[in-house]
């Protein structure tokens, strides 16, 4: 029954998409208001048909309907109940299937909320968004159907989802969070292609174009961290970035979204830069296909990626039709946009975007080379080779410390043309901010030069972003207006640079985690002791809980902090019938100074165990950071809700 | 049209999809084992019940040599495909269990419960694990008729697969 139904909605969803792109496209061409309102029907019934099927799907997996395929897959009776949604994207055909649901959500969202003008866009737009969802649909409706019948005998029970997913709280966001940031590029990328298309980028697309860039960027960079945390919270290892093929498949895209969100802000002022906008936006979308390639296929090894899948040569096929397509779209249309001659100075906030357009770029590149070349390097001399950590570190490194300078720099500068004292004042002005920072960072015992660095150009930066983004509330306040609506009106501008102050509160907790690190191992025997950077961490017990879908071996291991107690900590060992290895559970004691990392790596029959400590300062800051970033993504977007005022 | 702007993108994409598709002539999983195709190194072992084993003595009839513990939920699950295919094919192959990381008693209450389907060889110290490369359980080698090792299996085995490995290496070189 769930597997008919489940079925039959796929395949409408399939129908609505084929159909509304000849009609969306013929819409856009012949600028027929009836053709657009079809298209924006289709798009709706599209969206519902996803969003039932997803329906049919949780309740067959909450009902443990094992007749259905999926349910079969990743089903079980000990499985708890919110383990069981989040079953809906723990494999391959459930996260395909909740993806076409996502995008039916952004696809409906464009139809509904763009209702008024642009009708000359937004025919080639939803097309465009119809093209992506015919393909998904024929993923889900053909080689990755969830919905299949079992074959018989039905099974009583199931193995249930990937252990990985058992086991944090945060496996329930970060892969939906993750998914509306890939997903939801799909939107500007078909806004950029109706511009190709139209020959045209005026101000008025531009301005939904940026909104609708900033809704997935911020879920990306929100997904992108709480994949982090996951890792930090789960794998045990202690760390929280591995440069894993598929960490970078999520990084990719954020680094060029937050170039085009730049670039689409010079454009926006200047009028410049609209052929690199629009490429930006459409490379963004194609290296969300690419990473979802790279998970999906099984073409690289990584702890997220699903083993390998006949979708995988299918996915190729979209990526290549995608990038084809691109490149000769752009060859066709690109020398229509022509964008206002550039008349800016060298010296100049235009040449400090160019400059981290340039920088994001060549960081895209270099993470983008270190993440495909193992896949040369076995395509060419057949051989295995993994990039490892320090080429990223070394790559990385240095061109991050040149945006953060170029981010308080860049800001400090004044548009256009400026004489020499006025440049020397704006630049000059926050040093001092930078010379505390960095005596502060030296005087709290940081004798390392990158963390120094790190928070001298971060202090400068900061200074500079408070001072730029309260500057067009107080030129508003000047202008007679109350203190509240000054703020109301520059929402936008208030939360660009507090998207700043969270990057750089997260790149200054970067440079101080990874620098001060400490870690010690040792093999204990109940009442054995270790000691670590003022805590002495005695081990009592071990205990061996059987839970219906896993087996579990905790270690209770008191904690004092130069003599004071700290209470316990029960790091464990997991054992999941349907894994090789047993899993770790790390159990972290959060500060804002400093991390308590604590990891079983094994029990003996003894009754001894290896303990694994790790005492990493700032962690907690890396998540406050993204989260300030996640914050001021929401006030660019309420700002950019309403209509703009007089600039800073 | 702009030619260069087509000329170029195409210059950069197209050969970058050919190796994303060469990409999928492996699987990036597996861990290749140096050893198959070289003969399997030797050894001499002590069984659970005393008795010495030695692999150079088994030569003429395929080997099946299965690293396991009684921890290792994926070797608990392998244990009825083992002993049905040791019924299958008793007399045609060996079938040499070792015991790794294990506790012999363990072991032996395993085997009362269960049933064991051949003999379950002690690897003091692992060494023997070691100088196979094994990095886990469980881990099996089939060795062929001539004492090379012909595939390396990580992770438990279906019936049939374990069915197809034997045939293969009951065949010798020649296949």
């Amino acid at each position: 029954m769930a597997s008919s139904l489940g079925q039959g909605l796929v395949l409408l969803g399939l129908l609505a998409c084929a159909l509304g792109v000849p009609v969306g496209y013929y819409s856009g061409a012949a600028r027929s208001a009836p053709a657009l309102a079809w298209t924006r029907r289709l798009t709706l019934v599209f969206a519902a048909a996803m969003a039932a099927a997803t329906a049919v799907m949780v309740v067959a997996l909450l009902r443990h309907d094992f007749s259905v395929s999926y349910v079969a897959q990743v089903g079980s009776l000990a499985t708890p109940t919110h383990i069981t949604i989040v079953s809906l994207w723990s494999s391959l055909e459930g996260s395909i299937l909740f993806w076409g649901f996502v995008l039916g959500a952004f696809a409906a969202g464009v139809a509904l909320l763009q209702r008024t003008g642009h009708a000359d866009y937004l025919g080639y737009t939803l097309a465009t968004v119809l093209v992506v969802g015919t393909f998904f649909c024929f993923l889900i409706a053909g080689p990755a159907n969830p919905f299949r019948p079992t074959p018989l005998p039905i099974p009583t029970d199931g193995p249930g989802p990937n252990p990985l997913l058992q086991n944090h709280i945060l496996m329930i966001v970060h892969p939906p969070m993750l998914y509306v940031g890939y997903v939801g590029m799909t939107v500007p990328f078909a806004m950029a292609v109706a511009a190709l298309l139209r020959g045209q980028l005026g101000v008025t697309w531009l301005r939904p174009l940026r909104a609708w860039l900033l809704v997935p960027t911020g879920f990306l960079t929100v997904g992108i961290m709480l994949g982090g945390w996951w890792s930090y919270e789960v794998l045990g290892w202690g760390g929280y970035w591995a440069w894993d093929p598929v960490e970078n498949a999520s990084f990719l895209p954020w680094l060029t979204a937050i170039a085009a969100v730049h670039s689409a802000l010079v454009l926006e002022r200047r009028g410049s830069l609209k052929a690199w906008t629009v490429i930006l936006v459409l490379v963004t979308f194609l290296l969300t296909i690419l990473g979802t390639f790279l998970t999906r296929s099984g073409v690289v090894n990584s702890v997220h990626s699903f083993t390998q899948s006949p979708i995988g040569p299918l996915f190729l096929g979209f990526l290549g039709f995608c990038i084809v397509g691109v490149v000769v779209l752009l060859s066709w249309r690109v020398d229509r946009l022509t964008s206002e001659p550039s008349t800016s100075p060298l010296v100049s906030r235009e040449t400090g975007f160019m400059l981290n357009n340039l920088l994001l770029v060549a960081f895209t590149f270099t993470v983008l080379v270190g993440t495909l070349f193992p896949i040369v390097a076995e395509a060419v001399k057949g051989v295995k080779v993994s990039v490892g950590e320090p080429y990223f570190n070394r790559m990385s490194v240095p061109i991050c410390f040149a945006l953060l300078a170029l981010m308080g720099i860049g800001p400090a500068l004044p548009w256009g043309r400026a004489d020499g004292r006025k440049l020397r004042r704006a630049l000059l002005w926050p040093l001092p901010a930078a010379v505390v920072a960095g005596i502060a960072a030296w005087a709290l015992g940081g004798r390392n030069g990158w963390v120094v660095w790190a928070a001298a150009l971060g202090g400068y930066a900061l200074w500079v972003a408070a001072d730029q983004g309260l500057r067009p509330a107080r030129a508003r306040r000047r202008g007679g207006a109350s203190l509240a609506a000054g703020i109301r009106g520059s929402l936008r501008q208030i939360g660009g640079y507090v998207v700043h102050g969270g990057v750089i509160v997260t790149f200054v907790a970067i440079a101080i985690s990874a620098n001060y690190k400490e870690s010690v191992e040792g093999t204990l025997r109940p009442g054995g002791q270790l000691e670590l950077a003022d805590y002495q961490l005695t081990f009592d017990s071990v205990a061996l809980d059987q839970e219906p879908h896993l087996t579990a071996q905790r270690a209770t291991i008191s904690v004092t902090e130069n003599g004071k107690s700290r209470g316990v900590l029960v790091p464990a060992l997991n054992f999941y019938p349907t894994m090789r290895e047993p899993l770790g559970t790390p159990a972290v004691r959060t500060s804002l100074v400093r991390d308590l990392y604590l990891t079983v790596m094994n029990v003996s029959n003894d009754g001894s165990i290896g303990l694994r400590a790790i005492v990493t300062p700032a962690v907690a800051w890396i998540w406050i950071g993204v989260l300030v970033m996640g914050l001021g993504t929401v006030l660019c977007l309420a700002g950019a809700a309403k209509p703009r005022g007089s600039a800073a | 049209m702009n030619r260069t702007a087509l000329i170029v993108g195409l210059l950069i994409s197209l050969p970058l999809l050919v190796f994303l598709g060469l990409g999928f002539r492996s699987d990036p999983h597996t861990i290749e084992s140096p050893l198959v195709g070289r003969p399997a190194p030797g050894f001499e072992l002590l069984d659970l019940t005393g008795r010495t084993v030695s692999l150079a003595a088994l030569r003429g009839k395929p080997v099946v040599l299965n690293f396991w513990a009684t921890w290792c939920q994926p070797c608990i699950a392998e244990h009825p495909v083992l002993i049905r295919a040791a019924e299958r094919w008793a007399g045609r192959a060996h079938f040499l269990g070792v015991i790794y990381h294990d506790e012999e008693s363990a072991i032996e209450r395993f085997l009362e419960r269960r049933g064991a389907w051949g003999p379950t060889l002690v690897d003091p110290d692992s060494r023997v694990a070691i100088r196979y490369g094994v990095y886990g359980a469980p881990e099996t080698f089939i060795i062929d008729v001539e004492g090379i090792v012909r595939e390396k299996v990580a992770g438990a085995m279906s019936p049939s697969q374990l069915e197809r490995l034997l045939s293969d290496a009951s065949r010798g070189a020649a296949s």
